[in-house]
């Protein structure tokens, strides 16, 4: 396992290196510079801030330093944007709002996402199906953002502006060493975390609904039941446990955006994540941290389908890494 | 306290219909006691609160609550007027303008910090005032309003070319080095040397960018004293935690804040709206401001109207639900709950430009004029402000913003060719040579990327093909829109200034010929009339002598059709019945040391 996990990673280091190269030719295609100093700049602000910035240097020099910084995790050039941290501070700052979201999200939205599949397969052409599909449909079928308007306005504006009962924070956060964990975490997480469950639970539904009915008609499945295992046996212990490939997948593939947070979710409630960050830095040119964003997503990409296939071979030992 | 809260916390996880019986309040019992004033920004922040890095209002914003000019605005007076705020008298003024003496108010202390002996802020004197000046001068430090000085105190457009030259050979750039019109008499004694009487010059003392910092600060804090400013100011960020990006900023009163009161004068209207009530009190008077930061419009609006913020400047989408759309008077139901409002123009100049150097557009021949002017007509600025804006935007003839020396009466200015005015602009278009549009090669629009442009872009275009004029949109980013300009290759472009002062100076200075492109003159514009009479007016005190200059430069501009315009922002703020003393301006931004919170007000209401 670990030969094969180190065999990947070298495979993928070109990939990697050909992602930043991309990135930061495509970053430099309009001048980053003019962009960020504004119609008032005069050439010399321009050449000093491009001295500070380092631009005037060739572009493979550009390169080689940014690569040696992502190796050695060495983000300390300083934000454009906010001139006083440096581009790790920003980062290091923006996971901790964006995971306190992610993760109680992903974990909710999974679990209840697969038991709904699983109950939607058990009962699978019945009444309950349908009306369990027919509400996942309608539920992919609605704007995040929708959903983001009315949860603020029903679930944080409504109890406080006419019950007088303040049970969310309608925009903030505290940071983690100030929160008065489970109590401060519901009243500026919850909300956020609810709607983001309720979002993804339409596609997840679906998902697993489909991975679980196409389940149904293995071999083994008959094998169980003959063998005189109760469905209910056969449905959440045979079935699930042969269902973990898809469901790995698909929770793989979300792993790398619980770093990026959720720019909607996050810009509403005023959670100061990484989704935030990124985008006041696309917004505001911040063209360090868009660097530094891209290259730390691109790795955890890479490492993340790793990963994946590396559980693959824990839970289906039919499958070898070779 | 913590067992409820802790209970209710479970009781929400484990079942989510419980929880109209919950309350999560965050304040700790400690804090209620103190006077908090909460405002909101529509930002996700300032960048840095060094004044000579700042460049968004909101930095300003922020940082003018912490560091302090020489001079500021006196808050309750209309139009805005100077008043000493760390002088002990307004600067006695020389040499028929050209030279002006300080004195420094005593007992004006820098913010305690780790960065003086013991802890404890120094008294202000002459060398910080210049020093923070030369600061600007020094281009490592990334200043963004070089301008503001460059060309205007004698010696010091010298000192900077010498000194940025040396500290690019051996690193030091040396702030002791004397500057010809930078005369310190004492410790609280200066003058300042001008090359020439520039009476706008004044208003820069009021100026954030011009605010005064400790050398001490600077030196010790390096790259990070935008995160960890030390002023003179009312209030002081007192940890840099206390500033989260995209979050919020929390600014706590300055207990050695030096004596200053809420004013005395004050206009007729203000007695009747409770502003004077607070007059002789020490300031600042609440203990501690927290400011929200808010990209989106629907979370700001909600904590308005939920009272958790004190005041607001009312999204645009939000207008009609709080006013009435045809008297844009305040609905019943807002005035029933205490709120208040006020409208308050702001200094700009919306408007499309030419580029008077351009094949197509440019020139000064009347078939030149007649085919701009056509343009011009067919334009029509009131459909896109009620589109875009609600229709609480200014739209007028000239540059020259409302409430400012220049302005035309009822904001129509003499021969107005404001469209739409389609038979008016088919008779220009005919007589620049292109009757019925013929002819006319398409008009290439260079404006940027985002909010609604294009939206805007394709009203215009519907606007112009009235006349059969073809409008060539190049929707790019703002960088290129910039270079664009800079290059003299955008034949008509969309930009807006915002004044620096309230003087109609700062907007002439835009059509001033060596102001060309790259500079701040983007249509090229020149007209040695034009030049003579800036460089006229330009040292001219205000007076009705000026004020004449001033209108003959706007008709000079208008008649030849430089831009299409104009348009000037309204914001309509409201604020809750818990806020007290608040008199909103745009002109100037120190105003949370005048204002007060009553939470008994708030209950009632």
């Amino acid at each position: 396992m670990w030969a094969y996990s180190i065999r990947r990673l070298l495979y993928n280091v070109p990939v990697f290196l050909g992602i930043l190269l991309f990135v930061m030719g495509a970053l430099r295609v309009n001048d980053p510079i003019y962009g960020f100093l504004g119609k008032n700049a005069s050439e010399e602000e321009y050449k000093a801030f491009q001295e500070k910035a380092g631009l005037d240097k060739p572009f493979w020099l550009q390169y080689a330093i940014f690569v040696k910084g992502v190796i050695t995790f060495d983000f300390s050039t300083e934000s454009w944007d906010q001139p006083g941290l440096s581009v790790g501070e920003r980062l290091r700052r923006a996971i901790g709002p964006s995971l306190s979201i992610t993760i109680p999200a992903l974990i909710l939205s999974t679990a209840v996402s697969v038991v709904v599949g699983l109950v939607s397969a058990y009962f699978r052409g019945q009444g309950l199906d349908r009306t369990l599909v027919f509400i996942a449909v309608l539920g992919m079928s609605i704007s995040f953002l929708v959903y983001i308007i009315l949860g603020q306005y029903f679930g944080a504006y409504v109890p406080n502006r006419y019950f007088n009962r303040e049970v969310f924070s309608i925009h903030g956060y505290d940071g983690w060493s100030q929160l008065n964990l489970p109590v401060d975490w519901a009243y500026y997480c919850l909300l956020p975390v609810v709607i983001s469950v309720v979002v993804s639970m339409g596609y997840d539904t679906r998902y697993y609904r489909a991975v679980m009915v196409e389940e149904t008609g293995r071999d083994y499945m008959i094998t169980a039941q003959a063998k005189g295992a109760s469905k209910p046996k056969v449905m959440f212990v045979h079935m699930l446990k042969n269902a973990m490939i898809p469901i790995i997948t698909r929770v793989a593939i979300t792993l790398p955006f619980l770093i990026t947070g959720s720019i909607l979710l996050e810009t509403y409630f005023g959670i100061p994540g990484m989704g935030q960050t990124l985008i006041s830095a696309v917004n505001a040119k911040d063209f360090p941290v868009v660097q530094a964003f891209t290259a730390v997503f691109a790795a955890l990409y890479i490492l993340t389908n790793i990963l994946t296939d590396v559980l693959y071979a824990l839970v289906d030992p039919r499958i070898r890494l070779a | 306290m913590f067992y409820r809260r802790l209970i209710a916390g479970v009781l929400l996880c484990a079942h989510l219909p419980l929880l109209a019986g919950c309350s999560f309040g965050t304040a700790s019992e400690g804090e209620s006691e103190l006077k908090v004033l909460r405002a909101p920004m529509q930002t996700d922040g300032p960048k840095s609160l060094d004044p000579v890095r700042s460049s968004s209002v909101y930095d300003h914003h922020c940082g003018c609550n912490i560091y302090e000019p020489l001079l500021q605005y006196k808050y309750l007076i209309t139009p805005p007027t100077l008043e000493p705020l760390l002088l002990a008298e307004m600067p006695e003024v020389l040499e028929e303008g050209r030279i002006f003496r300080f004195k420094l108010k005593p007992g004006v202390r820098f913010h305690d910090d780790p960065c003086f002996p013991d802890g404890k802020g120094r008294e202000l004197n002459s060398h910080d005032v210049f020093y923070s000046w030369k600061r600007m001068a020094d281009s490592r430090n990334l200043p963004k309003s070089w301008w503001l000085v460059e060309n205007t105190i004698k010696g010091f457009d010298e000192y900077r070319k010498e000194q940025n030259a040396a500290a690019d050979l051996d690193g030091a750039f040396d702030y002791d080095a004397p500057v010809e019109g930078m005369r310190i008499i004492n410790n609280r004694e200066f003058e300042l040397e001008l090359n020439e009487s520039v009476p706008t010059f004044i208003y820069k003392l009021a100026m954030y960018q011009l605010a005064i910092v400790p050398r001490e600060a600077v030196e010790m804090y390096g790259d990070r004293f935008g995160r960890h400013p030390v002023g003179t100011g009312p209030f002081l960020l007192s940890e840099e935690e206390d500033w989260q990006p995209g979050l919020s900023m929390v600014l706590n009163a300055n207990p050695n804040y030096h004596t200053s009161y809420y004013p005395e004068e004050h206009m007729p209207e203000d007695v009747a709206e409770g502003l004077t009530r607070a007059a002789g009190k020490r300031l600042p008077i609440v203990d501690r401001v927290e400011i929200g930061f808010y990209v989106e419009d629907q979370p700001r609006w909600l904590e308005f109207r939920s009272g958790s913020v004190d005041y607001i400047t009312v999204p645009a989408e939000y207008i009609p639900t709080a006013f009435n759309k045809r008297t844009k008077t305040l609905k019943a139901e807002y005035r029933r709950q205490g709120v208040r409002s006020a409208k308050v123009p702001l200094l700009d100049f919306i408007f499309r430009g030419f580029n008077m150097e351009d094949e197509l557009l440019g020139g000064y021949t009347p078939e030149k004029v007649a085919l701009r002017k056509a343009i011009c007509a067919a334009m029509d600025w009131e459909e896109q402000n009620d589109a875009f804006y609600n229709g609480i935007n200014i739209v007028y003839d000239g540059m020259i913003p409302p409430d400012l020396d220049g302005y035309p009466k009822g904001g129509v200015a003499p021969n107005s060719y404001r469209g739409p005015n389609l038979q008016l602009a088919r008779q220009l278009l005919a007589e620049a040579g292109y009757p019925e549009g013929k002819g006319l090669p398409p008009i290439e629009f260079y404006t940027s990327r985002g909010g609604n442009n294009q939206e805007q872009v394709e009203m215009l275009a519907r606007q112009l093909g009235k006349i059969n004029v073809e409008l060539k949109p190049h929707l790019v980013d703002f960088s290129t829109l910039i270079a664009s300009v800079d290059n003299k290759k955008a034949p008509m472009f969309a930009f807006a200034w915002g004044s620096d002062y309230p003087d109609a100076e700062n907007n002439l200075a835009l059509f001033y010929g060596p102001n060309e492109s790259p500079g701040s003159n983007h249509y090229n514009y020149k007209r040695k009339e034009y030049d003579k009479l800036y460089e006229k007016a330009r040292v001219m005190e205000p007076s009705p002598e000026r004020t004449a200059i001033y209108e003959k430069m706007r008709d000079m501009v208008y008649q030849d059709a430089a831009f299409a315009g104009s348009m000037a922002r309204t914001r309509y703020y409201l604020w809750n019945p818990r806020l007290k003393n608040f008199k909103p301006s745009e002109d100037f931004f120190n105003w949370f040391k005048y204002l007060d919170v009553d939470d008994d007000a708030r209950q009632k209401s």
